[in-house]
């Protein structure tokens, strides 16, 4: 059993790239098995705010715990605990979807990384394809082994940055099975998109990233899909509009 | 320390099963460095220098140019797909990427070295096998610095757009302490002066090959992130 109460816990979280903030003071707490969708115009933030959360990057200020680690923290413990999609596929393209996993699965520390890696390309409906090379593989095909990939180790927290991106909507219902099956196995999953069907759909909490912020932030419950719409396409048009404004 | 040991032997695993694919990296060094070779056969007159003494000058010009390919490739094989990333959020210590990539290519570099040295002998007449017992201690020390140092420079440089430039540029001139090191030392076996006479050169070696490694131990967290 977990020690954490809250799967992730933000305050005051800001990244600042020079003068530009593509974080700026976003607080937020995520329950173990919640799972949240963030939505945001190009540029919000959203890619930053996971880079934080899983590692990748620190933080120029505020804190942030994941499964009750720090992130700043770069403590090794806390990658078990996490699994990443984002929009690079973290493959290799030289080697074929076992050969991947196995050394994702070696590297993860697993003690039977073939039997492991079988196990979950046949999850993400790839056992035919197991031996060819990854670099002969269709977009949605690549997205369906980097989740795979991410959920190699069985994290408890997932963290997928537009997952949504150049899929045909077969591969986006496939997508959308295996997001729906792992909340149904209460993992705690953050999901940037600009999919509002689909990011609606599957979440238990909803918010919208606009310059570096959440403007809203809101269970699903108590969100009406019409007027979250509304304000998702004016802050798109606001962002553009501003963008506009500093390129001139 | 099992699991650190098992993730460094998986890098260098994986490293060998693409080149295994791929067979880019063994043979751009091998054609590379035999080219380095033939330019210079081709531009001095044997009859009027001793080979023992350029030699051993050329061979380790050729040795380390062609090495530089393989240190490029290196990182940006990890960079392709964002493949570092991938890496970077695995539950392990940065080291072990530090240390998979720099025995993956020692054991590169070692390989092609080996192809290179019958053909050196052949070319500029010289007898390697008199000594290749120490010729081979002196490559080890030469070609264990100069990965030492070229991994944590080519894991530095892969963030760059001028990547292919800027390796080079940071990796040669704090390579010349090996590169004097271990020219010497080969020259000097090559004139038949026993290993044990050059206690002070391979001093000077084995201490950067220490200190290189010391300083990526010390750094690599830092580089690999961005």
């Amino acid at each position: 059993m977990e020690s954490y109460e809250n799967a992730l816990e933000v305050r005051h979280l800001r990244k600042a790239f020079g003068v530009l903030k593509a974080v700026d003071g976003i607080d937020f707490d995520l329950k173990r098995g919640e799972f949240l969708t963030v939505f945001g115009p190009n540029g919000a933030g959203k890619t930053t705010l996971i880079k934080i959360l899983s590692g990748l990057t620190q933080p120029s200020s505020g804190s942030a715990k994941v499964a009750g680690f720090d992130v700043t923290e770069g403590n090794p413990e806390m990658r078990k605990e996490i699994g990443v999609i984002s929009h690079a596929t973290a493959l290799y393209a030289d080697l074929t979807p076992l050969e991947n996993l196995m050394f994702f699965a070696r590297m993860h520390g697993i003690a039977q990384p073939e039997d492991q890696a079988l196990k979950v390309i046949d999850e993400v409906g790839l056992s035919q394809r197991r031996n060819d090379r990854v670099r002969t593989f269709s977009r949605g095909m690549l997205q369906r082994l980097s989740i795979a990939r991410a959920i190699l180790h069985d994290p408890k927290i997932l963290f997928l940055d537009e997952p949504f991106t150049g899929l045909d909507l077969h591969a986006s219902n496939i997508l959308k099975e295996h997001l729906q099956r792992l909340h149904d196995r209460h993992r705690t999953i953050l999901m940037t998109t600009h999919d509002i069907s689909c990011g609606l759909e599957m979440c238990d909490k909803v918010a919208l990233q606009v310059q570096g912020r959440f403007a809203f932030l809101e269970n699903i419950g108590n969100v009406e899909r019409d007027q979250f719409e509304a304000m998702y396409f004016d802050a798109v048009r606001d962002n553009q509009f501003i963008m506009e404004i500093s390129i001139k | 320390m099992n699991l650190y040991l098992n993730q460094i032997a998986a890098i260098i695993w994986k490293d060998f099963v693409t080149e295994l694919k791929t067979r880019e990296l063994l043979s751009a060094m091998f054609i590379f460095a035999l080219l380095v070779i033939l330019i210079f056969i081709f531009s001095i007159n044997l009859s009027i220098v001793k080979a023992s003494e350029v030699g051993p000058g050329i061979l380790w010009v050729a040795f380390l140019f062609a090495g530089t390919i393989g240190l490029n490739r290196s990182f940006m094989l990890e960079k392709e797909n964002g493949c570092l990333m991938g890496l970077m959020l695995v539950p392990a210590d940065r080291t072990t990427i530090y240390f998979g990539k720099l025995i993956s290519n020692f054991i590169f570099l070692s390989i092609m070295e080996l192809f290179i040295l019958p053909l050196f002998m052949v070319f500029f007449d010289i007898d390697l096998l008199a000594h290749l017992g120490p010729l081979l201690i002196v490559v080890f020390l030469g070609t264990l610095g100069f990965c030492a140092l070229g991994t944590l420079l080519s894991s530095l440089s892969s963030n760059l757009k001028t990547r292919e430039i800027m390796l080079p540029i940071l990796l040669y001139p704090l390579l010349i302490p090996i590169v004097i090191g271990v020219v010497r030392m080969t020259s000097q076996l090559l004139e038949g002066i026993p290993l044990l006479d050059m206690v002070k050169w391979i001093g000077l070696t084995a201490s950067f090959d220490i200190i290189y490694i010391g300083v990526s131990i010390m750094t690599i967290d830092q580089i690999l992130e961005e």
